[in-house]
């Protein structure tokens, strides 16, 4: 069995390989990982404040849940998707700097379609880092792609979470609100009970017990 | 005999029908996989000339943490998600109100507490990180001890010093995860809650009653 210190080595180990020369995937992995703590919190707020009615409660507790799943979804496929797609345009070529272009060309690489030779860059199938000589321009390059992959996963949370999330939320939580009340509407009626009639001689026996009452007065 | 070719021939269906289904699906996502491709291809390529932008670029994919991110995230979520739940003619002026009340509350709280306890963790794993070279503030060498290189990675990791950043980075921000699971009870809940109330509650009411 690994001592402690050992499994902290290579838990130092697997985040530095994992993350260190991947700042945008960090960015998506611990923001779906806040996410999910920061909900929990959140529900517990609406649940234990006095000062929100209860036909507010049905409506908001919905909403954090609402919230927490849209929140959590929306942020890891739309910021992933984002990143993804950032990632694809500098590996491709369509975003790339002089620096790059000054490689390709140097490794043989047309970068512009010239009589008749279509050039690669840019392309779905160009890949930049399978290059042979790619360790030329891997420093350059991954600066680069660091920085588009976290302006693209800045852009993917922005959205996911301050557009699309609270639109989804307020629909979900909407119709359970509606649903909600509806059902409580439903049960006060049935638990409503109707005043029962009163006899003559069962108000003469009242009235004579009150004889001070205006009110029972015969 | 009749039954057990019966029984054939429903499974051949079935697997004939099961076929057909599959090629189809493929036939449709290879042509939404062509089309997408050509749209992409399509699109004109873009290089970044000046070296204001590279460097803006490089140096954001360096910098920018999750304190960072959190903090750009509760700014722009200040922008939009209160003229959201505004807009949300779904529910009731009062139910609206509070909405509105409780989201801004939410992300005030979230994003203080969430920056400064990212920002805190991200320094406190970078001050415990210290490695073979490097200086204080003065310039002077820094003594290597147990405790200053706790967080440090073993072996050849720590050369590379832009990995090496974001190493520290993506472990203050797991620390700061796991001090958040305390704060999100003890400061954000609260701190939601207090001001909430206060956004919700009727300045022109010298009792402080809430708005009716």
């Amino acid at each position: 069995m690994k001592s402690p210190a050992k499994l902290f080595d290579e838990f130092k180990t697997v985040i530095y390989k994992n993350y260190g020369e991947n700042p945008g995937k960090m960015l998506v992995h611990t923001g779906v990982l806040g996410w999910i703590l920061s909900s929990l919190a959140q529900i517990a707020a609406v649940v234990f404040n006095d000062k929100i009615s209860k036909e507010q409660k049905v409506f908001l507790i919905p909403q954090e849940m609402a919230d927490a799943a849209a929140n959590i979804i929306s942020f890891y496929v739309v910021t992933n998707s984002v990143k993804a797609l950032g990632s694809k345009l500098v590996k491709t070529g369509k975003l790339s700097t002089p620096k790059i272009l000054a490689y390709l060309e140097k490794t043989g690489i047309p970068i512009k379609s010239k009589k008749g030779i279509e050039s690669p860059v840019g392309k779905w199938d160009f890949d930049i880092t399978k290059l042979a000589n790619f360790d030329e321009i891997s420093k350059d390059f991954k600066q680069f792609k660091n920085g588009v992959d976290v302006g693209a996963s800045l852009v993917g949370s922005i959205v996911s979470s301050n557009i699309i999330t609270p639109v989804i939320r307020n629909e979900y939580a909407a119709k359970r609100q509606k649903n909600a009340i509806a059902k409580m509407k439903a049960k006060q009626m049935n638990n409503l009970e109707t005043p029962k009639g009163i006899s003559l001689a069962e108000y003469q026996n009242i009235a004579a017990r009150h004889p001070y009452s205006s009110g029972l007065k015969v | 005999m009749g039954l057990i070719i019966f029984i054939d021939l429903g499974r051949n269906m079935v697997s004939v029908s099961s076929i057909g289904n599959s090629y189809a699906q493929n036939s449709v996502s290879q042509k939404i996989g062509t089309i997408g491709r050509r749209v992409y291809n399509s699109i004109p390529n873009t290089v970044f000339k000046k070296d204001y932008w590279i460097d803006k670029i490089a140096v954001m994919g360096k910098k920018c943490s999750s304190a960072e991110q959190r903090l750009i995230l509760g700014v722009t979520a200040l922008a939009t998600q209160p003229f959201i739940d505004a807009h949300n003619k779904s529910v009731d002026e009062q139910t609206r109100k509070v909405s509105v009340a409780r989201t801004i509350a939410k992300i005030v709280a979230g994003t203080l507490t969430g920056f400064a306890i990212r920002k805190g963790c991200i320094k406190a794993i970078g001050a415990w990180s210290k490695k073979a070279g490097d200086v204080d503030k003065a310039g002077n060498l820094i003594k290597l001890t147990k405790l200053n290189t706790f967080f440090t990675p073993k072996g050849k990791l720590a050369k590379d010093p832009d990995a090496f950043e974001q190493y520290k980075n993506a472990l203050g921000t797991i620390v700061a995860l796991v001090v958040m699971m305390f704060t999100n009870f003890l400061i954000d809940a609260p701190l939601t809650k207090l001001i909430t109330n206060f956004l919700i509650e009727d300045p022109k009411k010298a009792d402080g009653g809430k708005k009716s």
